[in-house]
């Protein structure tokens, strides 16, 4: 047997084969200041959710500002232009803020906003012109007074309105013995044109991420739950089968659940090997996951996942510059095509939790291009995003509309950062796809958009809920490389598969349900 | 049976029905002495499982500390009856008689244990910081109520004089500073079949944990190596030959696996950072005879100190043999050689197989304890009942150690060599820290 000398920093580096391209991040805030603040109360959260509540194509910015005032800022870049913002005046300036989600609740047409806080959760209703009135009373919400730190929606079949569900974390009061003091989270479900009382998922082990997915493709979506290991007593992850009409059940282990106990902060879902399937980033502390079904093809399919992370090269469980080589702190993750080269990419926002000296102060985040052999490339340096600063939430919308997707972080106790994707000297193409259809569930959450270029199908399922205190809505972007058109088609959430079309790339395309694509440029 | 948050708050709440409050006031102090003490190790317990740095060894460390600080607390209060630990553990010198009469014991236990604590946990996260910092104001308040106000100041500070001193004393042990958790920036492994290979895909385990550990100076053993293990079974792939037949029995003993077996292997299993690892685990059962048994101060200062040394030293032992014998673990050999889908129950941890150190450590503790309290000492074991795991019965420490030691099968992450001999090798340095005198 020839065994080697085991030289780490090698061996937490794939081989690198055809190296993607790298995009070039700007640092352009375009005038936005904010900071998410505050101690202990607000360690975790963070977040910032990205959408077009100014109805001109371009996603405005809400964040969570923790012990200061959210904010709204609209977004007045011009196409293909620097960006701009200016604050707004919303209605939805509320302090406490931890993190906040968009989705059309009463589909509208006009976004509303589900807002987490240490305190009162609240619902937004958008006004349009991206002002919004407390909505909480009209639509039956409990906001409950927990610390709340999670979430995610989905609509069942057959209901008008959305299900929620509400991850809570700690309860602030026990201070000399915080640890097994994980509150409930709460799924609110409809019952007629509002929402019925909450129902506690319990058990509750700190949930700081929660994603309705359909991981199996049965139709149905699951709730998975990222949980803070920190704080609960006998968790792990979570996943619930949550039928219609029926109450909300865990997985088991005779199910084939695994067991699975980490410092859960974030998800991030997406089929980055093409097979149908989503994967799924966690991110945690010293040990992120990125998980694969085991058996895809079995019949059932059961809910085993290969941890796949340190064999692509997507670990990122320890700074990769800035010479500090404690273990990593990962919180909001996210997949994207930045690159527009058809792979996604993986965005993981770092930062220490608060003066935990085991763990790296200085911690950049993390850009990890797919290669073309399913690794991944840390190019953060050199994509000129490897900040130092303690970041928790963030998001990849194209802010201003060149098909090249832009970069917002949230950072603790220091100014958000933007950067500005410059693209990457290449003339990739891209295709940006919003399906609809008649409402309830206007924006198709749960759908599926599946794209053909290149003799690849790429798949996106439309969520809401996932990654650390953020979301954003919009149209799915997909890189195209070089096709200058790609076939596109969209699985409806009620399983209605529709027809393939061909579109042209480098567009915004409305896909509605029953008619014809249009272009919104 | 009070859960530990639900105890702890009746503790703070000064709810907890105190045997004896009526009697004398020494009694009075005596008892809330002893609650101060319960109450700072419950919460050692939950910083050692929520501080990243606190591997078992180190959490072992750790305790042995905080143990003997609490004793010389108190021998030192009363010299006449109980005996300082000093000139019998290694290096420790005479830490600060008090300077004055009228010395709280429960003031200076706090004083101590306070400033101890922040020491010893300094490097936890905001959450533990936190709750030292509550911890250390609810009880300040406590002890103080009734006391006169220089008799409190003069306590706090004597307590804090001692805890100084056994922290100057641990400094030069080479356990003080643990970089990067405990794993090596860098790490050559073993060039021959059958030595360790990582078997985690973290990236920090791709190195073993702690591999100077056994250069620490140890408490009462002589030396690193006083307690020596003959080698484990030769290693072989040859199907014949014992490494395999042993391989083979952790194959079919995970395979075949009973719900008392599993039950077992998860009661043991106290993963760091997931529980407050083994030699927590064996403090925390001390917490609970003390609570049962309304053990004076200083008889729980006392197990304290005598079981902190044993676990720690058990640790300096078991990882001597460890990196001497660098045993490849049974996950790696069996699925290269018997099954590529071999999945043991429990976490194997990073680091070599032989021997186990929970069989080493809780063979010194049952070894400790045993001394202490008595053969057949029967005892419940809660200390993972918060975690949902139920409460298992003992009839003596031996009996547990053993049920400790083959979890270890069970669980799919040891060789039944490196659990026996552990066990054996734990009884060795038991019997180095019962040689301490403690009451005379």
């Amino acid at each position: 047997m020839i065994r080697t000398a085991l030289a780490l920093t090698v061996l937490a580096s794939p081989a690198l084969a055809d190296a993607p391209e790298v995009p070039r991040f700007l640092a352009e805030t375009g005038g936005v200041a904010h900071s998410f603040t505050g101690e202990w109360e607000y360690m975790v959260g963070g977040g910032v959710a990205a959408f077009d509540c100014s109805d001109d194509g371009l996603p405005d910015l809400y964040f969570a500002g923790g012990a200061g005032a959210a904010s709204l800022w609209r977004n007045t870049s011009v196409k293909g232009g620097a960006l701009s913002f200016e604050r707004g005046t919303s209605g939805a300036e509320v302090d406490a803020v931890t993190g906040a989600w968009p989705l059309d609740f009463d589909s509208d047409g006009k976004m509303d906003l589900a807002v987490l806080r240490q305190g009162e959760n609240m619902l937004m209703r958008g006004l349009g012109d991206c002002r919004f009135e407390r909505a909480n009373e009209a639509w039956g919400f409990d906001g409950g007074t927990a610390w709340s730190t999670a979430f995610a929606a989905t609509w069942e079949a057959g209901q008008p309105l959305p299900t929620l569900a509400v991850g809570n974390y700690i309860d602030p009061l026990e201070e000399a013995f915080p640890w097994g003091a994980c509150t409930e989270n709460w799924l609110h479900r409809p019952e007629g044109d509002r929402l019925a009382p909450p129902v506690a998922l319990t058990p509750s082990f700190c949930a700081l991420s929660m994603l309705f997915t359909d991981w199996n493709r049965s139709g149905v979506p699951a709730l998975r739950i990222s949980n803070d290991r920190e704080y609960y007593k006998g968790g792990q992850e979570q996943l619930w089968h949550l039928q219609p009409g029926e109450p909300p059940r865990l997985y088991t282990e005779a199910e084939g659940w695994q067991r699975l106990r980490i410092w859960g902060m974030g998800i991030a879902g997406a089929d980055l090997d093409l097979d149908g399937y989503p994967e799924y980033f966690l991110t945690s502390m010293a040990d992120n996951k990125l998980q694969a079904l085991k058996a895809p093809k079995a019949a059932p399919i059961l809910p085993q996942y290969a941890d796949v992370a340190f064999a692509k090269g997507a670990h990122a469980q320890r700074p990769y510059t800035g010479g500090d080589v404690r273990p990593s702190t990962a919180w909001h993750p996210q997949f994207a095509d930045v690159n527009n080269d058809g792979r996604l990419d993986l965005f993981i926002a770092k930062g220490n939790v608060s003066e935990m000296p085991d763990f790296a102060q200085s911690d950049p985040n993390n850009l990890l291009l797919q290669n073309a052999d399913g690794t991944f490339t840390e190019s953060g340096e050199r994509a000129g995003v490897a900040s130092m600063l303690t970041a928790r939430g963030a998001a990849l919308p194209d802010l201003n509309g060149d098909g090249w997707l832009d970069l917002v972080v949230v950072n603790r106790n220091a100014g958000v950062e933007i950067w500005r994707n410059q693209g990457t000297g290449q003339p990739r193409h891209w295709i940006a796809i919003d399906p609809q259809q008649p409402a309830p569930n206007l924006h198709a959450v749960n759908a599926w958009v599946e794209v053909r270029a290149n003799g690849v199908t790429q798949r996106h399922e439309i969520t809401v809920g996932g990654g650390h205190g953020s979301g954003q809505s919009g149209p799915l972007h997909f890189g195209l490389m070089d096709a200058p058109d790609a076939e596109v088609r969209v699985l409806w959430p009620d399983g209605t598969e529709g027809a393939w079309q061909t579109l042209a790339a480098d567009r915004v395309w409305t896909l509605p349900r029953d008619g014809t694509a249009s272009a919104a440029n | 049976m009070l859960s530990r948050r639900l105890f702890t708050g009746l503790v703070l709440a000064g709810l907890v029905p105190v045997p004896g409050i009526a009697a004398t006031e020494a009694t009075d102090r005596d008892a809330l002495t002893r609650d101060v003490l319960l109450t700072w190790n419950r919460l050692v317990l939950e910083l050692v499982r929520h501080t990243a740095t606190y591997s078992p060894p180190v959490a072992a460390r750790a305790f042995a500390c905080t143990g003997i600080t609490a004793w010389e607390v108190l021998a030192g209060l009363a010299p006449d009856h109980r005996k300082s630990l000093a000139g019998q553990v290694n290096a420790l010198t005479a830490p600060p008689a008090p300077t004055a009469p009228g010395i709280d014991p429960a003031a200076a236990m706090h004083g101590a244990m306070a400033f101890s604590v922040r020491h010893y946990f300094g490097n936890t996260g905001p959450t533990g910081q936190r709750a030292m910092r509550a911890m250390d104001s609810r009880l300040a308040e406590r002890v103080a109520e009734g006391m006169a106000e220089d008799v409190v100041t003069r306590s706090l500070e004597h307590g804090r004089d001692v805890a100084l001193h056994i922290i100057e004393w641990a400094r030069s042990d080479g356990g003080e500073v643990v970089e990067n958790m405990g794993f090596p920036q860098t790490w050559a492994l073993g060039t021959q079949p059958g030595h360790w290979e990582p078997t985690s895909k973290i990236v920090q385990q791709q190195a073993p944990l702690l591999p100077d550990w056994p250069k620490n100076r140890p408490m009462a053993m002589p030396s690193a190596d006083a307690c020596g293990l003959s080698a484990p079974p030769e290693y072989s792939e040859a199907p014949a030959s014992e490494f395999h037949v042993q391989a083979v029995e952790v194959y079919e003993t995970v395979r075949n696996l009973t719900a008392e077996q599993k039950l077992i292997a998860r009661f043991w299993s106290d993963d760091p950072m997931l529980s407050p690892t083994p030699p927590g685990h064996w403090i925390a059962i001390l917490l609970e005879i003390t609570q049962r048994d309304d053990l004076p101060a200083d008889r729980l200062a006392d197990a304290l100190a005598r079981l902190g040394i044993a676990v720690s030293d058990a640790f300096i032992a078991c990882w001597q043999a460890k990196y001497q014998f660098d045993l490849v673990r049974p996950v790696t050999y069996i699925r290269r050689h018997i099954d590529p889908s071999f999945e043991p129950l429990l976490i194997t941890p990073p680091f070599p197989e032989y021997p186990s150190g929970h069989s080493t450590q809780s063979g010194a503790a049952a070894s400790v304890l045993t001394a202490i309290f008595g053969d057949n000492f029967a005892f419940d074991d809660v200390t993972h009942v918060d975690d949902g795991l139920p409460m298992r019965t003992f009839p003596s420490f031996h009996a547990a150690a053993e049920e400790a030691a083959i979890s270890r099968l069970y669980g799919g992450i040891h060789f039944r060599a490196a659990i026996e001999n552990g066990l054996s090798q734990g009884e060795c340095v038991g019997e180095f820290v019962n040689r301490l005198v403690t009451f005379q």
